[in-house]
């Protein structure tokens, strides 16, 4: 995707400026690196071969670090036995509604804010507020109020937690994608007898897309990776991923663990794939707290 | 004239009606229960007990602030859970960012690679370190066996104060990879011809790191602590999968006692009351935060 190209000039730049320079602390910036390298992806590493592991590979010693014959039983295990199959639907169902109904309500209110600087810098600091804003606070209302509406345990309930609580981020992006965006464009559009509504669809989303998947991305894993709400609203049927992944723990420090680290497999694979597709906008995106729901 | 006015008076709903879908949605699903929140931490509503309550007053807020030993023992779990892994994280990932600096092939992949943890929901990444530091199975005490320098045996979550360690290390291992990709962005926004000059003028490496780039970064780091730290005080996930606040209570951070309250104990009207107590402690960090970023923008400008 286009989007996760790191500026290339400056790049080039720079090695032309470091060229020539090879000597030890070469070695050494890249040993660094390396130790970096093994320490953060380590635990991946060990979650992925675990969760391809024979049952006899677990009480093995020496450990099995790499198994001989990777198996996908624990996968179908978990995708049968603890109805893995279910949950991961419901993730992603969950994850894409509620991604894209963050996406179309934020953007009008993300494009008064651009346009006519709607509620001044206070709707701005207001919506920033509101993102940092503990879930706790807010799950122990929602809750009382979603038992009486009996909203807990529904799809609906959940997917309209997330849309709101998303949205304050949503708006903060979009503004900044739409203020980069020429007026005159949009002003070309509506002389020729557009109206607003219709220039903002037909003329700025087309353009502004990169922008919108951006955001629509971030939402995407922020709900996927959302556990407070979602602990307390979800029942037998509704359960997310990250719900599911708890229910192994009951084992004690040695759980069982072939389900369980395929769960955690899928349950971070969309993070893989975000965090390269994403890579410009990571510092943006985590700074305003866009992967936590 | 006219014609201008009545233009401008017709335009003058279109902002609103943009705006007021989500207004209007941030109003029903996020102030007015927060309103119902307050509402109920002046009662003493308990699902435990039944569905009637009555008005207290303050009593739940004077009970959280002076009397709660475990509420309050929870604020301390979490100030002495944030201030080693802020410590960690902004040295961890100054130290990975100046490597990355200076990296010239392969720097864009690298930093993807590194900031995968800060991807990853705080329950997965509890949960891979949980297969970490199982007792017979876990990858760390098979690595030490097997290097001869580890009991197999050694349990990670024995005591408190072991406890403690290993819920820091699990949050430094998942948020290094945020401060990292920040402190990374200001080291690359400080103009090379600085340290150009500084060469010249017959300065050292670590004289140019102490006198250009610790005082630019200053700011950087101190927005990236002010972020790591208002979200630090929300820890919640990681805490539920690595030890559910145990051995005790000793690793019980506030917004998982409130947690326990709420949803174990049922004691709702004391849960949002606790809540609010969370919610002021956040609003002023957040108020120094603006505040902060208010300052650095005056000094940009």
């Amino acid at each position: 995707m286009a989007i996760a190209i790191e500026r290339p000039r400056i790049v080039a730049r720079r090695a032309r400026r470091y060229r020539g320079r090879r000597g030890l602390g070469h070695v050494l910036t890249y040993l660094g690196l390396l130790a970096a390298l093994v320490f953060f992806l380590g635990p991946f590493f060990w979650i992925v071969t675990t969760s391809l592991k024979g049952n006899e590979d677990f009480f093995a010693f020496p450990p099995v670090w790499i198994p001989a014959e990777p198996s996908l039983a624990h996968y179908v295990a978990l995708f049968t036995r603890s109805s893995g199959a279910r949950y991961f639907t419901n993730s992603l169902v969950i994850s894409s509604l509620s991604m894209i109904a963050a996406l179309v309500v934020s953007l009008p209110t993300a494009y008064a804010i651009a346009r006519w600087r709607f509620g001044g810098g206070l709707l701005s600091v207001s919506l920033l507020v509101l993102r940092m804003l503990p879930s706790i606070a807010l799950i122990i209302p929602i809750y009382i109020m979603y038992k009486m509406l009996g909203l807990t345990n529904s799809y609906l309930g959940l997917v309209a937690l997330y849309t709101v609580v998303y949205i304050p981020f949503a708006v903060w992006l979009l503004v900044g994608f739409l203020r980069d965006f020429p007026i005159e464009i949009e002003e070309a559009a509506m002389i020729d007898g557009c109206s607003r509504l219709r220039a903002l669809v037909q003329v700025v989303v087309p353009i502004i897309a990169p922008g919108m998947a951006v955001v629509a991305l971030f939402a995407f894993i922020a709900t996927w990776n959302e556990f407070l709400f979602a602990i307390v609203l979800t029942g037998i049927e509704t359960k997310t991923m990250m719900v599911l992944v708890t229910s192994f723990t009951s084992g004690g420090t040695d759980m069982f663990y072939g389900e369980a680290s395929a769960s955690v497999v899928l349950g971070v694979l969309p993070a893989f794939a975000v965090a390269f597709m994403l890579q410009r906008y990571l510092v943006k995106g985590l700074a305003l707290g866009g992967t936590k729901g | 004239m006219r014609g201008l006015a009545i233009a401008l008076k017709r335009k003058q709903w279109e902002p609103l009606a943009f705006a007021s879908p989500s207004l209007l949605l941030i109003a029903l699903v996020i102030l007015f229960p927060l309103v119902y929140s307050f509402y109920l931490s002046l009662q003493n509503f308990d699902f435990s007990v039944g569905p009637e309550y009555e008005y207290v007053g303050g009593k739940n807020y004077v009970e959280a602030l002076f009397k709660d030993q475990r509420f309050l023992g929870s604020v301390w779990n979490t100030a002495v859970i944030i201030a080693p892994s802020l410590a960690l994280e902004l040295l961890l990932g100054l130290g990975i960012a100046l490597l990355l600096s200076r990296a010239t092939r392969g720097r864009p992949i690298i930093t993807a690679l590194l900031a995968i943890p800060a991807m990853v929901s705080p329950v997965m990444a509890a949960m891979a370190w949980r297969m970490m530091f199982g007792v017979k199975f876990g990858a760390i005490n098979n690595l030490g066996r097997q290097l001869g320098l580890l009991d197999v045996y050694f349990d990670w979550f024995a005591t408190p104060w072991l406890s403690i360690v290993s819920v820091v290390l699990v949050e430094v291992w998942h948020n290094t990879p945020f401060m990292m990709l920040v402190l990374l962005a200001g080291i690359q926004s400080i103009p090379q011809e600085l340290y150009d000059a500084a060469k010249a003028d017959g300065a050292r490496p670590w004289q140019s790191f102490w006198s250009i780039t610790l005082p630019l970064l200053k700011f950087t780091m101190a927005v990236g602590v002010m972020i790591r730290l208002i979200d630090l005080t929300k820890l919640f996930g990681l805490i539920f999968v690595l030890t559910y606040g145990g051995p005790g209570s000793s690793t019980e951070t506030v917004a998982f006692n409130t947690y326990l309250v709420g949803f174990k104990d049922f004691r709702m009207s004391y849960a949002a009351a606790l809540s609010y107590v969370i919610v002021g402690g956040v609003l002023v960090l957040t108020l120094v935060f603006l505040w902060m970023q208010r300052i650095r923008e005056a000094k940009a400008g």
